[in-house]
């Protein structure tokens, strides 16, 4: 079951603020098992995510929400949120990485 | 708002507008006053758009739609004889965006004929008291951001705090026709009634979240109005639009959306836990949802958040499909940075920035960066803020035509090194804002902080 990406498998992948401090990742899988090898996969631990992301991994917080077969990824702004230097004011843009993520 | 309703008895939430402003769909708006809602409630605002609508006291929404989603949603809560909530007015819930959608509501009135009761709810922090609790030690960040000073507090252009239901309550005393409120919690426009009427705080609250963002949290999601239909210890979520289905995972998905922690939703007067929270299909487009759980909070807080003027703006629009010049953006732009320093040495304090689209400038995050493959077109934003707009806009010139004219080793581009798509390519952006205040400030008085006025209207 392993070698599976992300993009294949998962029903939404999207980013989205949470005020303007956090980014957060959503990854919604159409079911259980799929959560569950996902949440169980080395390629989705906190460090795994901080070094996708380039930052540290004190930044990185990874949430599981069974409820919605989901897996939520917080991290830090580089940014807030609409400052000068930001690129993305909404953060909606933010998950490219996650697509080719290998389980 | 007495009616027999109480616990055991249905309760039906209305949310017209998840985003009053941008075009309430009337259709489902219809739909859901058909079913002869007990309480019309919309949210107006957000800190999402950007800090640029706070500091500036300006609506991210255009007059015209605005004004005519408030006509609808008015006549709408007339016609079935109920009150109609509206929070964070005129997307900060500042006094300038307040004063706005109430002059709004004034003009419809007296083009309409209606006479209206209206409580308005201020969200504007008191400054002085602000600066007590910061020094107090009262005040804490809610992420990255550092802690709140006198010097920050000074600086904003304005400050305003989320208020809870404690305010809509209050104002709901007074019997009023319509709840026009400042900067508000989502959820406290839609638990308020539901609280009022004695119906459990965890059930109330959760549907209040989930109805905020009316159909959104449906299968497709979209912006028709959403029914809450509120028993108890459970709710029935029905969208105004036949089209959209909710179902147990969809309405669970809904709580990540915005959130940082999905299961835990903190408001002045306490924390509403949907870690029990049971989501049942009733069909194949309604769920009922039992379980989540409110702890009163021993002490009330208020999320406070502030804008400061950071200068003014100007930006050029200009692209690239020369393999050399792309090859060497990074020079480029340290070169005409330098020319720009020359020419204008007197221009005093500017930030010049050059983004350059195509190689993966929307990334916030380092390693998003890494591993990209070359581009065979760049777009090019230069954003220059300074002072004051004249300056920028010189700023933004100078930086245009040496970057069009500038000469690097290996140029083939002595014709120019960019491709504009209009003219003027250089054009002045506003006012530019950051967010200064984004806060969590302990508050031992609620009403003080959040005044009511009634105000007769037409």
């Amino acid at each position: 079951m392993s070698g599976r990406r992300l993009i294949d498998i998962a029903r939404v992948i999207r980013s989205k603020n949470a005020g303007p401090l956090h980014c957060t990742l959503d990854i919604l899988f159409d079911d259980d098992a799929t959560f569950r090898e996902a949440l169980a996969s080395p390629a989705m631990t906190v460090e795994a995510m901080a070094r996708l992301y380039g930052v540290s991994a004190t930044t990185v917080e990874v949430i599981p929400y069974a409820a919605a077969h989901a897996i939520k990824v917080v991290l830090d702004r580089p940014v807030v949120a609409g400052s000068p230097g930001d690129s993305d004011v909404y953060g909606a843009q933010q998950h490219a990485p996650l697509l080719g993520v290998v389980l | 708002m007495d009616q027999g309703l109480r616990p055991g008895v249905k309760l039906r939430v209305l949310a017209a507008s998840g985003q009053l402003g941008n075009g309430v769909p009337e259709a489902a708006l219809k739909a859901g006053l058909a079913r002869a809602p007990h309480v019309l409630g919309c949210d107006m605002g957000s800190i999402d758009v950007g800090p640029a609508y706070l500091g500036g006291g300006r609506l991210a929404t255009s007059p015209a739609i605005t004004k005519r989603d408030l006509r609808l949603v008015i006549h709408g809560a007339r016609q079935v004889g109920v009150p109609l909530l509206i929070g964070s007015a005129g997307t900060a819930g500042a006094r300038p965006h307040l004063d706005q959608a109430l002059a709004m509501i004034h003009a419809i009135a007296k083009e309409d004929g209606l006479k209206l009761r209206v409580a308005v709810i201020a969200a504007d922090m008191d400054r002085d008291w602000l600066r007590g609790m910061a020094q107090a030690g009262r005040v804490q960040p809610i992420g990255a951001i550092g802690a709140l000073t006198s010097a920050i507090i000074d600086g904003a252009a304005h400050i305003v705090g989320q208020m809870g239901t404690e305010a809509f309550l209050r104002a709901l005393a007074m019997e009023p026709d319509i709840i026009l409120a400042g900067r508000a919690c989502d959820t406290a426009v839609f638990a308020a009634v539901p609280l009022l009427l004695g119906y459990p705080a965890g059930p109330a609250t959760h549907m209040a979240k989930i109805i905020e963002c009316t159909s959104l949290c449906c299968i497709p999601g979209g912006r028709d109005a959403m029914l809450g239909t509120l028993m108890g210890d459970s709710f029935e979520l029905e969208s105004m639009n036949p089209a959209r289905a909710a179902t147990p995972v969809s309405v669970a998905a809904h709580s990540l959306y915005e959130q940082a922690d999905p299961l835990r939703v903190h408001e002045p007067e306490g924390m509403m836990d949907t870690t029990d929270a049971r989501y049942e299909a009733i069909d194949d487009r309604r769920v009922r949802v039992s379980g989540a759980t409110w702890v009163p909070a021993t002490q009330h807080s208020i999320k406070v958040e502030g804008a400061t003027f950071v200068g003014e703006r100007a930006v050029l629009l200009a692209s690239t499909t020369d393999p050399r010049v792309i090859e060497n953006r990074e020079s480029i732009a340290a070169g005409v940075r330098r020319i720009v320093a020359d020419i204008l040495p007197g221009a005093g304090d500017y930030d010049l920035r050059f983004r350059a689209y195509g190689t993966g400038e929307t990334n916030l995050f380092p390693g998003a960066r890494e591993g990209l493959p070359v581009p065979a077109e760049v777009f090019f934003l230069l954003e220059c803020i300074a002072g004051d707009a004249d300056t920028a806009k010189a700023i933004i010139g100078v930086a245009k035509q040496n970057l069009l004219h500038f000469g690097f080793p290996g140029r083939l581009s002595t014709g120019g090194n960019i491709a504009f798509p209009f003219t003027p390519p250089e054009l002045p952006a506003g006012t530019a804002y950051r967010y200064s205040v984004y806060h969590i400030a302990e508050c031992d008085d609620l009403a003080a902080a959040f005044p009511v006025r009634m105000e007769t209207v037409g």
